[in-house]
């Protein structure tokens, strides 16, 4: 209970933190609720499942080893982000601490809740904090791009409402174990709009290509904690809606309706955001497009709905949670220090700041799925799921690590290399590099050991019927 | 009954105590007194009434009449700083809401058609007097005379709806039309042209398209103390008293006007909300929200047995009071809103309330407002899915009105000079921030 609650508690209590001590708040306010879920999942049984009830009539929590790995993903995440920010103006703001905490609090309830509308609750609960997060921290000259990804996501919200009390209503039931059980199938065409009004705002969350548009100019007006709180964790809460509830409770006649439309949009996807990546001067509309073309493949291999396939998205989805971070934290600190990030304006800065040019290096590599990273694992094998599904999927979805190679290499290589065109850059401060570090080794760690995860999470993953 | 009786004394012994000039003393009063009427509709709220003849004021539900109070009691504690510094009018204006909540009472649960509209007389005269007690300004006496002009053509064209009711059933009661009704008298012309006008009447009366156009300019014209009571409270008892005279009596010929009322309820929301956009006076954004609010509470039509209205009226109420409340601290003359930049930093609490309040109206949970517009949908998808699908788009572009104000209200001002809020304001703003957040204990 506790594990959900924390965040909660010190939100509320980081209104009340006097500003000189709001960063060392929230640093040990995050540490202390990732040490807390580190502490509960050795004690963790996978086969078991934690039920917690708060005696609402709509809202109850349930934890298996899926919601395990993504409290403890978002745990993580938090933890980094106030790190990583620690010399930052940001984090001495208790207006950021709390609402970052009460957005810490919405998504452990996505991961852990157990009621269909509990979702929905906890979906749209991040999505106050976010707003606010931009709108204060961030650098929107105008409204516009603001208000456009706020009502983006909330029309694929509504659209989502509406399913889930077309579900609740159809099926009689709200809780996971009792939708897993009911008879979709035999809603026929019902269930394909159900599962449409999902998959919409699951896709403008994600983004999938046609309903990305509000991606990019969100994430690189944003501050830099708050591009890393949405790409490293914001739009997990699609792909894994997709994966514990959407998929298993629609497998059938609407799966197999939706699965080649979303694999044809999550590979346009892919090619389309690499290569308008590639295109970029602005490094952190670079590394929004990367991501737009990331998240395409996992949510296209998702759609195949294979019981392997499915746990490998799972360490994907990590592996991306890392590389955001790590990229978008580099990308802050060329911001921070030399206050441009155009590519043409870079260069040279390995010289002076060798650490920054060594871990800035190894995200790079993790990012290009170079072997022995869990970038590879993730890549390697949802590309070869898409290639047994049909030649030509895999086929596009394995230009990802060609054009992936093309504009990660120049985004590392313009900046970093070359002609040093600028008087001093201050290298990695110790909070910065503990949380390059962090995220290096966990790379490599399940890059070298991937099963550790997916035998982890095998357990709440339902097999597929057909 | 008893509600109504300790209003209507309470209301009487507002009126001679406003007359010695101690607002405090007037505002303990007509408190005490909704407060006592909200106590007695929650002990006694199934008590037959001995006094009628017709049997008729049989209360189903408490809850309504204490929500009907509990939401006056905000507005008249929200707006008594207007009551206090025009204090020659004080007891008058206390007064005048009491008898009017009078009416709002017996008329949102009626058994009668004759008592219904009885109430409707009580709830809407004193209204147009409190529309028009700013004698000094041109505005109130025109948005004055232009309510009292609609407002009676639109009682007048209810009382014609009853009348051919009456004709076609040979009753007042709601009972014996429905069962009368029920045998296929619903098909003769004058029972079918009656249901329209009651529809039309009632339209009017909580102001949905196409019978909106006095709403922006009464909006405007009222102060903002009168602008709480009115945006709110009317609403309620019209609507209530729409959905349980069609829940009973024209429940046979659901499928004659549930497309209709679909109709108006899809028109009203887009009509509210893209109006509400470009709108540069405050209360005249009220206006139109409220008119696509309006459009919302319909939905309550489309599933006779079960509306779940409660949760909508109470969070829109508590919502809109809180808004209209932040707006007369600030912006008691005029109503511009470029006053509104920057205010949630000059006080926390207005800040918190107005987040809070333009939330909950967008419908985003886990506030009041949403689980308002679940409950509401709950019941009305099933029967009208593709009304409920334009609703959802319509409400997104309400969100886009609300966050616009927010985002105006949110934007950090070079000077930052403090407002210092009064007692009654306080707590009229922490019990709307608290209720909308505490909703999701009663879903």
């Amino acid at each position: 209970m506790a594990l959900i609650l924390l965040p909660l508690v010190f939100s509320l209590l980081a209104w009340f933190v006097p500003s000189a001590f709001t960063r060392l708040f929230g640093l040990l306010s995050t540490g202390i609720t990732l040490a807390w879920s580190m502490v509960a999942v050795c004690y963790f049984q996978p086969e078991e499942q934690i039920l917690i009830d708060f005696g609402l009539r709509f809202v109850r929590f349930s934890i298996d080893s899926l919601g395990f790995t993504m409290i403890l993903l978002t745990n993580a995440v938090f933890f980094l982000v106030f790190l990583s920010n620690f010399t930052g103006k940001l984090v001495n703001d208790n207006k950021f601490a709390a609402l970052a905490l009460l957005m810490q609090f919405g998504l452990l309830g996505v991961f852990t809740t157990n009621t269909i509308l509990g979702f929905y609750i906890f979906w749209e609960l991040t999505l106050l904090p976010i707003f606010l997060i931009l709108y204060w921290f961030g650098t929107f000259d105008k409204p516009r791009a603001l208000l456009q990804f706020f009502l983006y996501t909330l029309l694929g919200s509504l659209a989502m409402l509406l399913a889930v009390i077309g579900l609740m209503h159809a099926t009689n039931q709200q809780t996971y174990e009792a939708l897993l059980v009911a008879d979709i199938n035999a809603l026929g065409n019902t269930s394909i709009w159900l599962m449409g009004g999902f998959l919409f705002a699951f896709a403008v969350k994600i983004p999938l290509f046609p309903f990305h548009t509000w991606q990019a100019e969100t994430y690189t007006k944003a501050p830099v904690a708050g591009t890393m709180l949405l790409s490293a964790i914001m739009l997990k809460m699609a792909l894994f809606g997709l994966l514990k509830w959407v998929l298993p409770i629609f497998d059938g006649v609407a799966t197999d309706f939706w699965r080649w439309p979303i694999i044809t949009l999550g590979l346009i996807g892919v090619v389309y955001g690499a290569v308008i990546a590639i295109r970029q001067s602005d490094i952190k509309t670079l590394f929004a497009y990367a991501s737009l073309s990331h998240l395409g493949l996992i949510a296209a291999a998702l759609m195949l709905n294979d019981y392997d396939t499915n746990q490998i998205a799972v360490v994907q989805i990590v592996n991306h949670s890392i590389v955001s971070i790590g990229l978008f934290l580099a990308a802050g600190i060329i911001e921070q220090r030399l206050g441009t990030r155009e590519l043409s304006e870079l260069g040279g800065i390995a010289k002076v700041a060798p650490r920054f040019g060594f871990w800035f290096a190894v995200l790079t590599f993790v990012s290009l799925s170079v072997p022995f990273t869990a970038g590879f694992i993730g890549e390697f094998f949802l590309i070869k799921a898409l290639f047994s599904a049909h030649a030509l999927t895999g086929f596009i979805a394995s230009t990802t690590l060609v054009l992936g190679a093309i504009y990660m290499l120049r985004a590392y290589q313009a900046p970093m290399f070359g002609p040093s065109k600028f008087s001093s850059f201050q290298d990695l401060h110790w909070s910065e590099m503990t949380v390059f570090a962090i995220l290096s080794i966990a790379a490599i760690y399940l890059g070298l050991a991937p099963q550790c995860l997916t035998d982890f999470v095998a357990h709440s993953l339902t097999q597929p019927t057909h | 009954m008893d509600s109504i009786i300790i209003l209507f004394i309470a209301g009487l012994i507002g009126l001679f105590a406003g007359m010695s000039k101690k607002p405090v003393a007037s505002i303990l009063i007509a408190s005490f007194g909704l407060i006592g009427a909200g106590l007695a509709a929650y002990y006694r709220g199934s008590y037959t009434s001995p006094f009628s003849s017709y049997a008729a004021y049989v209360p189903t539900q408490g809850l309504v009449i204490i929500l009907l109070c509990a939401v006056t009691l905000l507005a008249i504690l929200a707006g008594f700083k207007r009551y206090k510094s025009d204090d020659e009018h004080t007891g008058d204006y206390l007064g005048l809401i009491l008898f009017s909540l009078c009416g709002a009472i017996l008329m949102a649960q009626p058994n009668d058609l004759m008592l219904f509209f009885i109430g409707l007389e009580i709830l809407s005269i004193p209204i147009y007097v409190l529309v028009g007690i700013d004698k000094g300004s041109s505005a109130s006496a025109e948005a004055a005379v232009k309510y009292f002009f609609t407002g009676s053509f639109a009682s007048a064209i209810i009382l014609f709806g009853i009348a051919l009711l009456y004709g076609a059933t040979g009753s007042f009661q709601l009972v014996e039309i429905q069962s009368n009704l029920a045998i296929g008298i619903w098909q003769s012309p004058m029972a079918m042209i009656g249901s329209l006008f009651l529809l039309a009447g009632f339209t009017f009366k909580i102001g949905a398209v196409p019978f909106h156009f006095w709403g922006p300019d009464v909006y405007d014209g009222a102060s903002n103390a009168v602008l709480m009571y009115m945006a709110t409270v009317v609403k309620i008892a019209g609507v209530y008293a729409l959905v349980n005279v069609f829940g009973q009596v024209f429940r046979d010929s659901y499928f004659f006007w549930i497309d209709l009322v679909s109709l108006l309820i899809v028109v009203s929301m887009f009509y509210g909300y893209i109006t509400a956009w470009k709108q540069t006076s405050f209360r005249r954004l009220i206006a139109y929200s409220s008119i696509a609010n309006a459009g919302l509470m319909l939905f309550a039509l489309a599933d006779i047995h079960n509306s779940n209205l409660f949760l909508f009226v109470a969070a829109y109420a508590l919502a809109t009071i809180a808004l209209v409340a932040v707006n007369s601290v600030i912006n008691d003359d005029s109503d511009a809103l470029a006053n509104w930049e920057g205010i949630a930093w000059k006080n926390p609490l207005i800040g918190i309330a107005l987040v809070l309040a333009l939330f909950s109206l967008s419908g985003i949970p886990p506030l009041a407002g949403f689980f308002g517009k679940f409950s509401l949908l709950w019941s009305a998808v099933p029967h009208v899915p593709y009304t409920a699908m334009l609703a959802l788009i319509a409400s997104v572009i309400g969100a886009f009105v609300y966050l616009r104000l927010l985002l105006l209200a949110l934007k950090k001002p070079s000077v930052t000079v403090r407002i210092k809020l009064s007692l009654e304001q306080i707590i009229v703003l922490v019990v709307t921030s608290v209720a909308s957040i505490g909703a999701i204990y009663f879903i």
